[in-house]
């Protein structure tokens, strides 16, 4: 199996001393490549934080984190910037597109920072959301478009730098029953396609789409579960 | 670079994004570069008019005069004889005196200004002759009494300036005297310097020797004289040689008996009071430029609050600190370049229309505001200048944001 996560007892700690808050508690797991994970927790459980880790938005108080086989756990501001940059496509429940620029320019963003030429950038741009079934929106500013088509924006987003890792954060959040399953449906495909997705939620439900299921309680991993691919996959259908 | 360039462009969106707080921001910097621009254009407008003006009345014109209780530090017809054979670069050297008398004609009685010229008056003279001549060495040797008037002068003496050796009939103290008119000057052109009035004496210009002759005595020494330097040479130069002689003949070396003042020194106090007020009221607008930068520096820091989830997205998907710093420079910069380019525009703008109503008001003070290239390269460098210093504080504290904290934000 070729090990894409590893994290070894994970720590973070707020505010040190008397009132701490162990966010995570000695959290130790592995993801390969290509699989489907669910991380589920009620809120409080400490997934944002988990996924906050996993994202490098956040170092870890202590423990190590390999990332495609990279130590990242004590990287400085920048060096993670260009590390999610590179390794990690981020789809939030704001969908978190910037307002005032289009559909496609949205997209671009990641390509900018990672000093893709301008004409690339808009061929892997527009491949990007031909994808997720959004090339005639391709203009349209984020509040000119339902909040399913911001979602597909955004996961076109997270595609277009081609990255190891999908993290989608309760992608689903915000959205109606019909958008969220097309959307869990886009995630679904991604994995078919051999892509590493991570989905944080809260919503066993929409857990039940993926193939492992991690559930997170008051800091530390209480159960880890694979289910078969082909069950599932009958079920949803 | 190409980098860079997106970042301009990311800028560029995004003042075009919020329009009108752009232009509210620019506002204090257009404000400022351009009454910097405009005070600086009028000033340097009513200096070239204030030079030009006074360099047609005296220029090249050094007043020489003695402080003399004695009598023998005079200016006698000697030294002038000596100045004009040893210095060199001078046109003329001149002494007059004015006398009032009064005349009458067939257009009424009128007071005359009087005044008694060397040969050389031709060359002090601030106007030109029209029709005729000036009176030459001759006639100031022999006294002869023909005259010079101005056009206007001429009109209203005669109704026409048609008066050449005609005989004009002039009472100096109780003398009567019959000049001949040999020459009509033009009219001067007016400027803020020349005031007329209704019953303003005409003046007459004839020579000296006529005047000796009234009064009875011969002039030959004088308090003060006039030299007229040719023009571009150096008046500082001939005014030390000629102070150095008239020391040499009166053996008072040192003794700063003989003063003068020089058309040039004159005219170097009065730009020196121009630039003075000049570069006050500037300093006062760069104040206001300040300001302005301040306002920019304000409004920049409400854009990183507001666009925190922003810089907080843009930070996630891997914009690194200088990324987001440059940014944000650059919109700062950007705004204070337009700014201060259509503060540049209004300020001349401005300068003209208010030379255009100042003409309309007061032809006499009319002039054309002078905008020099200096002066807009300076003050574009100094609002840039503005735009990177005030800009880079909330450019620092949009870059040092946190992702996490910046998307948690709403």
């Amino acid at each position: 199996m070729d090990t894409l996560i590893e994290v070894k007892n994970l720590m973070k700690i707020y505010n040190p001393g008397e009132n701490e808050v162990r966010a995570l508690n000695d959290i130790s797991l592995q993801i390969a490549r290509g699989e489907f994970v669910a991380i589920i927790g009620q809120s409080g459980s400490g997934k944002s934080t988990f996924m906050n880790m996993l994202g490098c938005l956040d170092v870890p108080t202590s423990g190590s984190y390999y990332l495609n086989g990279k130590d990242v756990a004590g990287l400085l501001d920048d060096e993670l910037s260009e590390i999610r940059n590179k390794e990690i496509g981020f789809i939030f429940q704001g969908f978190n597109l910037i307002p005032n620029l289009t559909a496609l320019e949205n997209v671009e963003l990641p390509l900018i920072y990672r000093n893709v030429p301008a004409a690339k950038r808009r061929e892997l741009s527009v491949a990007s959301l031909k994808k997720v079934g959004l090339e005639f929106r391709m203009e349209h500013k984020p509040a000119e478009m339902s909040g399913g088509q911001q979602q597909r924006v955004a996961i076109a987003r997270a595609l277009a730098a081609a990255p190891p890792v999908i993290l989608a954060d309760e992608p689903t959040g915000n959205l109606d029953s019909a958008s969220s399953k097309e959307i869990m449906q886009i995630l679904k495909d991604l994995h078919k396609d051999g892509r590493t997705v991570i989905l944080i939620t809260h919503d066993d439900k929409i857990a039940e789409s993926a193939r492992r299921v991690i559930r997170i309680m008051d800091g530390k991993i209480v159960s880890d579960i694979c289910q078969k691919e082909e069950e599932k996959e009958d079920v949803k259908n | 670079m190409s980098q860079f360039l997106e970042y301009l462009k990311m800028a560029v969106s995004n003042i075009r994004g919020n329009k009108m707080r752009s232009f509210l921001t620019m506002l204090g910097i257009i404000i400022g570069i351009s009454s910097v621009i405009l005070i600086m254009s009028l000033g340097n407008g009513a200096k070239n008019v204030i030079t030009e003006q006074l360099a047609g009345i005296a220029a090249g014109q050094i007043a020489l005069y003695t402080y003399d209780e004695t009598g023998s530090y005079q200016i006698t017809e000697g030294d002038i004889e000596a100045i004009e054979t040893e210095v060199k670069g001078l046109k003329g050297i001149n002494t007059y005196m004015s006398a009032d008398g009064s005349t009458n004609t067939r257009k009424g009685e009128f007071q005359v200004s009087a005044s008694g010229q060397r040969a050389s008056y031709s060359v002090f003279s601030t106007s030109e002759i029209r029709t005729g001549r000036y009176f030459n060495e001759q006639d100031y040797l022999s006294g002869t009494p023909v005259c010079v008037i101005g056009e206007k002068d001429a009109v209203r003496l005669f109704g026409s300036v048609d008066v050449l050796g005609m005989n004009l009939d002039v009472n100096i103290w109780g003398t009567e005297v019959s000049f001949k008119i040999i020459g009509v000057e033009k009219a001067e052109q007016e400027s803020m310097f020349t005031f007329t009035y209704d019953n303003s004496p005409v003046t007459i210009y004839f020579p000296l020797t006529v005047l000796a002759q009234i009064y009875g005595v011969g002039f030959d020494t004088y308090y003060q004289i006039y030299l007229m330097a040719e023009e571009g040479a150096d008046t500082a130069a001939i005014t030390s040689q000629v102070v150095e002689l008239l020391e040499r003949r009166h053996q008072c070396y040192g003794e700063d008996i003989y003063q003068y003042e020089s058309f040039s020194d004159y005219m170097g106090t009065v730009n020196t009071v121009i630039n003075t007020v000049t570069m006050l009221i500037s300093l006062v607008a760069a104040i206001s430029l300040i300001v302005g930068g301040i306002g920019v520096m304000n409004i920049m820091l409400v854009s990183v609050t507001e666009r925190t989830r922003e810089i907080g997205i843009r930070k996630a998907l891997g914009a690194k600190t200088r990324s987001i710093m440059l940014q944000f420079l650059s919109e700062s910069a950007i705004i204070t370049m337009i700014g201060g380019l259509i503060g540049i525009i209004s300020g001349i703008a401005g300068a003209f229309l208010i030379a255009k109503i100042v003409a309309s008001v007061n032809p006499l003070l009319a002039f054309t505001p002078s905008v020099n290239i200096a002066t807009i390269l300076l003050t574009t460098l100094f609002s840039s200048a503005i735009g990177l210093f005030f800009g880079i504080y909330p450019a620092k504290k949009a870059a040092k944001m946190s992702p996490i904290e910046a998307l948690r934000r709403n």
